[in-house]
């Protein structure tokens, strides 16, 4: 009897969304368990690390990762799954470019650690506890593996083979890569699977509203606009993203008349999103009057987490490089 | 901020205004800091955003956008779109930590060969003073 | 590319230009470090023809395929390199120049060292792009030496002629059943006596009888496909229901019931719905208004040659031209009803209806009754409807409205020695050549000047006109009875834009008008190659800035059908269809409309036309998914250059 290929799943700094996608494959998880052999799932399943540690170097198959390596553990875990693993894969976005957690990479763990543990105003720490890297409890040594200075996405830890995108990625783009994976018929080393190559209006049904400039004369927050949803969201001046982010999603944002927050990520030919995605919300605003632009785009209170919002850690900067002034 | 260094500044020059304004300088023998790497574009409109982070990430410590001025573009209306996208551009570099004086969008013709040479002191003296970019690229803890 | 980059380094001495701040030497030796550098050299003038040798036996003997010249500035050069390197066989847009004179030897001469160390960053630059630079191919139109001409006044005629002259062949398509535009409908013309259809008749009569030229009237233009060189234009001739057997006989207009307006005296009179559209009308037959007309058949009855068909059916028009030139002209400033007392009162008139008055072939020959008599009092308010004087008015100053109203109010002084004249200003701008002494011969006459800051207001009451006005000079108020108030009126885009720029890909300026490539060094023409713009479309104008413009275009499009052949750049920007998502942001970046979005499927893509494409690459830095790449000039290409700038070695 073929042994069935190996499949380990690994979440690192993750929300568990990405976990639950998997499991919203809903009756095609029973075809998936069918087919694979899950030597590794913590969320659902008891396998420990010293199990996957004991399996003989690129026994399996394909490692599917999510989260973004944002302590040492997550970095030790995600190389030693590499050692294991014929194929990696980074599952969603914060394994694929860092997805929310990334923003995180605009501060020092020092900054982030007081804000989290100091400053939050919903805060009850009056004795100012902050995580300590161990700790000895009734004799026993508990340890806390530390945060790395940035969340990195697992392509800067270890080779990935495959990205499958999304925040998290949809029941359809998890079924189709997996389908690809299990056929065999994989594209080059590097590229996305499960999702489309073109940008998210060719799947939008809002596309053929546009007229044939598409321009702006200002930019409005969700909550300033009851969208008209027969008429693309863009031209209605909200900030949606679908231009400059991956289609495969089938547009779900847009249908329920939320502009796209560009959680597919970046198309292929494109270095780094964030600048991508501000460059042509930019150009469309159709103003030459320096005074009327800024008053435009101060609209925008946070661009960098408006644009970079789950690809930060995978722009060309990575995060800031304010230095070591706080 | 050690005496010994040298910002390295990367200036997109159009082709129409900004280069022509830097031939102008060489062929009158305007001197300026050798600081400047130019790279040609036929626009300020083809200024990529992509491109002034590269810059930066690959070891620049200022970046200088430079075209026609506004009305006098070759192509009509080329600059308002480098100046919609710097603009907005800036907003995220501040938040990056690259501080205002390192990016620059300038509007230089091409008789301007004097005004280029003295953005160009006023730049090298105000990033010497801001210091090297690059060591900040390498995060600490 | 399907073969390894073999990049030729060439460095050029330029005697002692470079030589003598540069350590070419060093720098030589520096980019034969270079990753895919096959060689590298320098010589003394690298332009001279042993200069030129050596790159060509790098090519044809060392095998290179990408050429950096590290020499002066392009603009010196290149056309000079890539036809060295095109002999040798190989495409010249694989040239990347690197300039180490102008931006490097001349202006760092005091730190040598320095300047050596930027010109071995620069060719790294410059190598680092050659290796990824792709063949290019001259893109080649056949030039259709045919103009179409949109707009028959003073503009479209002249630049008809000027081509039919020079032997080019003219379609000319005009609204109106005749041509002759608004010009013909001045009294006089100013520092003449003659009137404006009396100026004008030799240059209609030349347009029709001149063999290069097919005039099309009652036309509108409906469709433009194609680009300069090889415009397909679709014209609408809409029915006349009179043809060329109209012996002018009259007795139509005897018993056409319909009576309505007549435009062309600006509603001072009447006229029935066939009609003779004016003395000269060109072409000379009469015309049924189709608008007016209610189809009785009572014309036909009496037509005895026959010359009525009422069943005339619009007529398709298919035109191929390699250039377009519009010349719609100007719409006169409609004041809304009740400005200055406008459309409340038959004594408050516009400029342009008192040249009707005035012309001694008017509808009142030449008698200036208002209301019924001479006015003993006329007020003129000057500058209606332009430099913002009115929440209506437009904030320009609409140029032609002083000469013009100071030329009719001299003649009025001629004509009518009793008449009191006051002219209210806000300013006098009369600028050309001998224009000043029309307000020289104005101030002697008795005409009084009021220049006001706050703008006059018209009082129309049971008794009478009075105008209210600040003198801003003496600082009092006036109120001025009138038997005439005449509102000079300026000249606002036309009504026919917002059609023209659903035909034409054109824009606007910010004043509404069309756009010029520039305000100033190119006037006559569009952004798009091909399209020319005469007269008033672009912004006010007299007759004789007017004729000017339509020489100009005339001239422009000679020299474009001079050519055999429209060659276009190859550095253009091209599309990647499996990569476009159809989301049309780039379709906005285009200022000359080069740019469209096609379906294919069901699905939207980009479509780049190459011969109105002028490289800017505006819509390149738009694309938010990169499908959009202006050729030399990729993302790849350039940042190629940009990570260059650091000395790590990347490798191929």
């Amino acid at each position: 009897m073929t042994e069935k290929p190996k499949i380990a799943m690994y979440w690192c700094a993750s929300c568990g969304g990405c976990e639950e996608a998997v499991v919203d494959l809903a009756e095609k998880i029973l075809d998936v368990v069918g087919l694979v052999d899950i030597v590794f799932w913590p969320v659902a399943m008891d396998f420990k690390t010293e199990d996957v540690e004991k399996l003989p170097d690129g026994s399996i198959t394909a490692s599917l990762i999510n989260g973004g390596v944002r302590v040492t553990e997550h970095k030790y875990m995600v190389e030693m799954l590499r050692r294991k693993s014929k194929i990696v894969i980074a599952y969603g976005a914060c394994s694929s470019w860092g997805g929310v957690p990334a923003l995180g990479n605009l501060y020092n763990t020092k900054e982030l650690i007081s804000r989290a543990y100091n400053e939050v105003s919903s805060l009850n720490n009056p004795e100012g506890a902050s995580p300590q890297p161990s700790m000895d409890v009734d004799g026993t040594t508990l340890e806390l593996p530390p945060l790395l200075p940035r969340l990195l996405p697992i392509d800067q830890v270890i080779d990935v083979d495959y990205y499958i995108p999304g925040c998290p990625p949809t029941a359809d783009v998890t079924w189709n890569a997996l389908k690809a994976l299990l056929s065999g018929e994989l594209p080059p080393k590097g590229s996305v699977i499960g999702a489309s190559d073109k940008a998210l209006c060719d799947q939008c049904p809002l596309n053929e509203s546009k007229p044939d400039k598409v321009l702006i004369k200002d930019l409005k927050r969700p909550h300033q606009v009851i969208p008209d949803p027969a008429k693309c969201l863009l031209t209605q001046g909200l900030l949606c993203l679908g231009p400059a982010t991956r289609g495969g999603c089938e547009a779900l944002c847009v249908k329920a008349r939320m502009p796209c927050t560009g959680c597919f990520g970046p198309l292929d030919r494109v270095t780094d999103y964030g600048a991508k995605a501000a460059s042509f919300m930019a150009s469309i605003i159709d103003l030459q009057d320096p005074e009327a632009l800024e008053e435009v785009v101060d609209k925008l209170p946070d661009p960098v987490g408006t644009f970079y919002r789950y690809t930060l850690a995978a722009s060309s900067l990575g995060g800031s490089v304010r230095g070591n002034k706080s | 901020m050690s005496e010994s260094f040298e910002p390295k500044i990367v200036v997109f020059a159009c082709n129409w205004c900004t280069y022509a304004a830097l031939d102008l300088a060489g062929t009158s023998r305007i001197k300026y800091p050798p600081n400047f790497l130019v790279i040609k574009v036929m626009c300020s409109g083809r200024v990529d955003p992509q491109f002034v982070l590269e810059a930066f990430r690959n070891g620049a410590d200022g970046v200088l956008v430079a075209g026609c001025h506004p009305g006098d573009c070759h192509y009509i209306e080329g600059n308002y779109k480098a100046l919609r996208r710097i603009t907005l551009m800036k907003r995220m570099l501040e938040k990056f930590g690259i501080e205002k004086e390192r990016v620059r969008l300038e509007w230089i013709s091409a008789s301007e060969a004097t005004r280029f040479a003295q953005i160009a002191n006023e730049m090298v003296e105000q990033i010497k003073a801001l210091g090297p970019l690059a060591p900040r690229l390498e995060v600490s803890a | 590319m399907s073969e390894e980059a073999k990049v030729g380094v060439f460095v050029c001495h330029c005697g002692m230009n470079i030589a003598g701040t540069i350590n070419v030497k060093e720098v030589v030796e520096y980019a034969r470090t270079l990753p895919h550098v096959a060689n590298a050299n320098e010589y003394v003038f690298m332009c001279s023809a042993p200069g030129q040798d050596l790159i060509r036996g790098g090519i044809k003997k060392n095998g290179i395929n990408r050429v950096v010249v590290a020499a002066c500035s392009p603009s010196m050069h290149e056309p000079t390199f890539r036809a060295a390197m095109a002999e040798a066989g190989l495409n010249p847009y694989l040239l990347e120049m690197v300039n180490i004179r102008e931006h490097s030897a001349w202006v760092h001469s005091h730190e040598k060292k320095r300047a050596t160390e930027k010109t071995k960053a620069l060719i790294r630059m410059g190598v680092a792009k050659a290796v990824l630079l792709e063949p290019l191919e001259e893109f080649r139109i056949r030039m259709q030496p045919t103009s179409l001409v949109l707009g028959g006044g003073v503009a479209g005629l002249r630049a008809s002629l000027d081509l039919a002259e020079r032997g080019y062949k003219v379609h000319l398509i005009e609204k109106l059943p005749t041509i002759g535009g608004r010009a013909v409908r001045l009294g006089t013309i100013a520092h003449s006596e003659i009137s404006g259809t009396d100026l004008l008749k030799p240059v209609l009569d030349a347009v029709e009888s001149n063999p290069n030229i097919v005039t099309y009237v009652n036309s509108e233009l409906e469709h433009v496909d194609g680009s300069v060189g090889y415009f397909k234009a679709k014209a609408r001739r809409n029915p006349r229901y009179v043809n060329a057997k109209c012996t002018l006989c009259e007795e139509c207009i005897r018993v056409c019931p319909v009576e309505v307006a007549d435009e062309y005296d600006y509603g001072l009179s009447k006229r029935k719905a066939i009609y003779l559209p004016f003395k000269e009308a060109h072409p000379h037959i009469m015309a049924i208004d189709p608008v007016a007309c209610n189809k009785c058949g009572e014309c036909v009855k009496v037509c005895e040659p026959g010359a009525i068909n009422l069943e005339e059916q619009p007529q398709d028009i298919e035109i191929v031209a390699g250039g377009l030139i519009l010349a719609t002209g100007y719409s006169p400033y409609d004041p809304p009803i009740g400005e200055f007392g406008y459309g409340r009162s038959d004594k408050v008139l516009t400029l342009f209806q008192l040249e009707r008055l005035l012309d001694p072939e008017g509808p009142t020959n030449g008698k200036l009754a208002v209301s019924g008599s001479v006015p003993k009092n006329i007020v003129f308010i000057m500058c209606v409807g332009s430099l913002g004087i009115t929440e209506n008015a437009h904030p320009y100053c609409s140029r032609m409205c002083c000469a013009s109203s100071l030329k009719n109010m001299i003649r009025i002084t001629q004509l009518y020695p009793d008449t009191t004249i006051y002219a209210l200003y806000k300013d006098i701008r009369t600028y050309a050549r001998r224009d000043e002494k029309l307000y020289e011969l104005a101030t002697e006459s008795k005409i009084k000047f009021v220049n006001f800051e706050k703008t006059p207001t018209v009082n129309v009451g049971q008794v009478g006109v009075s105008v209210q006005v600040r003198d801003a000079t003496l600082q009092e108020n006036l109120v001025i009875p009138a038997d005439a108030v005449i509102l000079a009126v300026g000249m606002a885009p036309s009504e026919d834009l917002s059609k023209v720029r659903s035909v034409v890909k054109v824009g606007c300026s910010p004043e509404g008008f069309i756009r010029e490539a520039h305000v100033k060094l190119r006037p006559v023409e569009a952004p798009a190659d091909g399209i020319f713009l005469a007269g008033a479309i672009t912004s006010p104008k007299n007759v004789l800035e007017t004729s000017m413009a339509g020489s100009a275009t005339a001239a422009k499009a000679s020299t474009l059908f001079s050519q055999e052949e429209y060659r276009v750049e190859p550095i253009t920007a091209q599309v990647t269809e499996e990569l476009c998502s159809g989301c049309a942001i780039c379709i906005a970046m285009c200022p000359y409309g080069a740019i469209s979005r096609k379906t294919v499927g069901e699905k939207y893509r980009a479509e780049v036309d190459r011969a109105l494409c002028k490289a800017c690459g505006a819509c390149v830095a738009a694309c938010p998914s990169g499908a959009m790449q202006q050729a030399g000039f990729k993302d790849t290409q350039v940042l190629a250059q940009v990570v260059a700038i650091s000395e790590r070695r990347t490798g191929s």
